[in-house]
């Protein structure tokens, strides 16, 4: 009887101190639950150095926000896998992240190509998306809670190369006539199509319009022909390596034209520009961001430094300027309404994002009805002044890539003609 | 005998089916659908390169371009009126079969590894001409909406899950039969010595023909759900160099001479690396693939199925 008794008591304590764990216990768990954002990114394949930048870049955002104690007093964590740059990993990846590894929110990984595979998933799940660097993902989807951070406007095809034909219309003698030229895959067909358009608009004749395949190694014939038909402009949609193969056979071969370059990718990045050297100087090229005054920010260079610090051992960009920062900015924006909606709640963050104008480190960002920049922001800036190859230090100080357009953020004046 | 051998396998084929359905009615985790479709993708893949590579003998490094064939036809149709998966299915289906008959035609006069060459080659040229056809996406590539619902299915990626269950299991079937039949020993025939073989009276250049046209089919339907699985093609990803080394070496895995073998194959190797892209690393995923195809082409030529053959006799062997 003393024994039942006994064990009676002995079960009443354990149930009073289960009672206890879990009433007591619970909130403060709860609280310390992370709040998981996923993504997949480009890790490996033919985007994994500006995936891996963007990956730091987020890593580093996470490490700002823990430090001043996470969001709404939960700390970030990211969770993400590498999509090794091909869109069929992403819906596996996307449903891993939200079905098996219950992330709070996704945003995408980097380029056209890995972000719509993703968009579906997320649409059927009402999520707010934040992406990085699609050019017009959204164009078919028409998703409301979509939000890109490239700065290329509400018209992305055609307010990608707008600026190039703003700056050469008030040029004297006024050019006439362009060439355009494009490698053939995604980014650079789009890139060049919107410059077919803005050249009809502007009343340039084109004087030739080619493509040619993304493995070309020689460009010396391409540049010959295009000097043949003696343009006025030149327009280029190109890739890394293609950059670096035009710009070098343009600087062989020479080029009458008055204005040149447009939407060369690679140009932006600094171990091209070491490369190239004095090649670059007065190619007018499209940027992001660059290191001048009028886009100096409120921690965009605190940003940097910690980019800086982190990037030589990673191997990646040393400098970062073209992609990092809206990378950060990406994930800042979500971060922001997040907290100002004091809630996880996709719909109201969605709506927040959509209403607000958000102070990031690139700069006041308001969307537009279709998730892009409701103002397009994208820069054409020119090489100026640039004396030597291999000297890093060329390129980390304002001057050297002044912007020529938006005037909104204008701050040097163009070398014309091209020489 | 050999109806009830039939019966039987239909039996268990339409069961795997049955099976597949109520998995989708019992099962919320979208996850699991995705990565299960591509493994079953990749059983399709494998059975069909198997037909060409492992039962004729000719190695077929173009299987991207018979995917992608399926892919782009599907596109191609969507865009123009957007007819049911099955229509699909059977026009990729068809195209893809075309096109291994023609480029049979044209290649089986060349032996080994020049056949190899000319079915790379193969790729390269329609990536090429996918690349420059504006309206499938070209180069730039294009969105696809799938559609929001379908009957039977909660959503559309259950659907996809079943539609490629299904045809995992036709694909295996067919090849069972191919193999079963005076087609397959035909074509064992032409693997094993072909100026014999003909000697003997093996119609060569039909067989060869056959399976160049049912490998491609088989290849080009399973391509034809792919853009409503990523909603987004563009060649540099539908012609992706993956869908070759992958179709070949899991019927090297599992065994070249047997149905059993790309099945197996595809399931050990697809599954391996759906768990490694989201545990240890994709980079990891490469070198699964590259040190089991090394390991088993020096160790285990015949493959699993080989493999356990081998051992299964040698035990056999003690006891007697």
């Amino acid at each position: 009887m003393q024994k039942i008794r006994m064990a009676s008591r002995v079960w009443m304590v354990a149930l009073l101190a289960v009672w206890m764990v879990v009433s007591f216990g619970a909130p403060a768990a709860h609280a310390a639950k992370p709040l998981k954002i996923g993504f997949s990114m480009a890790l490996t394949g033919g985007l994994a150095a500006a995936g891996k930048a963007a990956l730091l870049a987020m890593q580093i955002w996470a490490e700002d926000v823990n430090k001043k104690g996470g969001l709404l007093g939960r700390k970030v964590e990211l969770v993400y896998y590498d999509d090794q740059t091909k869109p069929a990993n992403v819906p596996g990846i996307y449903a891993k992240m939200l079905d098996v590894d219950k992330v709070d929110f996704v945003v995408s990984g980097y380029g056209t190509n890995l972000i719509v595979p993703a968009l579906p998933i997320v649409m059927e799940r009402n999520m707010v998306f934040m992406t990085l660097f699609g050019l017009a993902a959204n164009a078919k989807f028409k998703y409301p809670n979509y939000f890109q951070i490239m700065p290329s406007g509400p018209s992305p095809k055609t307010d990608w190369s707008r600026g190039f034909f703003e700056i050469a219309k008030k040029q004297s003698p006024k050019p006439r006539t362009i060439a355009l030229l494009s490698a053939d895959a995604e980014f650079a067909r789009n890139a060049v199509a919107g410059a077919r358009a803005n050249a009809k608009k502007y009343g340039l004749k084109i004087v030739y319009d080619k493509t040619y395949p993304p493995g070309t190694p020689d460009f010396t014939p391409v540049v010959r022909a295009i000097k043949a038909a003696n343009p006025d402009m030149v327009y280029i949609g190109s890739y890394p390596p293609g950059s670096v193969g035009i710009t070098k056979a343009v600087r062989e071969v020479g080029l009458n034209a008055k204005m040149f370059g447009g939407g060369m990718v690679g140009l932006q990045f600094t171990a091209i520009q070491m490369n190239l050297g004095p090649m670059l100087n007065n190619i007018v090229n499209y940027h992001f961001w660059v290191p001048e005054k009028t886009l100096n920010f409120p921690g965009v260079n605190a940003f940097l430094k910690k980019y800086q610090a982190k990037a030589p051992g990673a191997k990646l960009d040393p400098l970062g300027y073209y992609l990092p920062p809206f990378a950060y900015a990406y994930v800042q924006i979500l971060g922001q309404a997040i907290e100002a909606t004091k809630g996880f709640d996709q719909q109201k963050i969605a709506d927040y994002i959509r209403k607000n104008t958000h102070s990031t480190v690139v700069g006041k960002v308001k969307f537009g009805k279709n998730g892009e920049w409701a103002n397009s922001r994208a820069l054409m800036v020119q090489f100026q002044g640039i004396t030597k190859s291999g000297d890093i230090n060329q390129f980390n100080k304002a001057g050297v890539m002044p912007v020529l357009y938006p005037d909104s953020v204008k701050s040097g004046k163009i070398q014309y003609p091209f020489k | 005998m050999k109806s009830k051998g039939h019966l039987l396998h239909i039996a268990v084929a339409l069961a795997v089916v049955l099976v597949a359905f109520l998995i989708t009615n019992s099962m919320e985790n979208r996850y699991y659908y995705k990565a299960s479709y591509v493994v079953l993708q990749y059983v399709v893949l494998a059975t069909a390169w198997n037909i060409l590579g492992g039962y004729t003998g000719y190695v077929n490094f173009g299987t991207a371009a018979f995917f992608a064939m399926g892919s782009y036809t599907a596109v191609a149709l969507i865009k123009l009126w957007k007819p049911p998966l099955y229509v699909l299915l059977v026009a990729g289906g068809a195209v893809s079969g075309l096109l291994g008959l023609g480029i049979g035609y044209l290649t089986l006069r060349l032996r080994g590894v020049f056949f190899s060459i000319a079915t790379l080659a193969l790729a390269v040229v329609l990536q090429m001409f996918m690349t420059n056809w504006e309206f499938v996406g070209g180069g730039a590539g294009t969105a696809i909406l799938k559609p929001r619902s379908v009957p039977f299915f909660s959503n559309y990626d259950e659907f996809l899950f079943f539609v490629m269950a299904s045809l995992a299991v036709a694909a295996v079937f067919v090849a069972w039969l191919i193999e079963n039949s005076w087609v397959g020993r035909g074509m064992a025939a032409i693997r094993d010595n072909e100026e014999a073989a003909e000697c003997m009276g093996v119609p060569i250049l039909k067989l060869k023909l056959f399976a160049t046209t049912v490998s491609g089919a088989m290849m080009g339907i399973a391509g034809a759900p792919f853009s409503y699985f990523v909603v987004f093609i563009e060649p540099s990803s539908a012609f992706h160099l993956d869908y070759a080394v992958n179709s070949l070496a899991m019927p090297m895995v599992g065994g070249t001479t047997t149905w059993l073998g790309p099945l197996i194959g595809a399931v050990l190797v697809g599954t391996a690396q759906q768990i490694a892209t989201v545990t240890l690393s994709a980079e990891m995923n490469l070198l699964i693939v590259g040190s089991l195809l090394v390991g088993f082409v020096v160790f285990a030529p015949e493959g699993l199925v080989g493999l356990f053959r081998k051992l299964r006799g040698r035990a056999m062997g003690r006891s007697a």
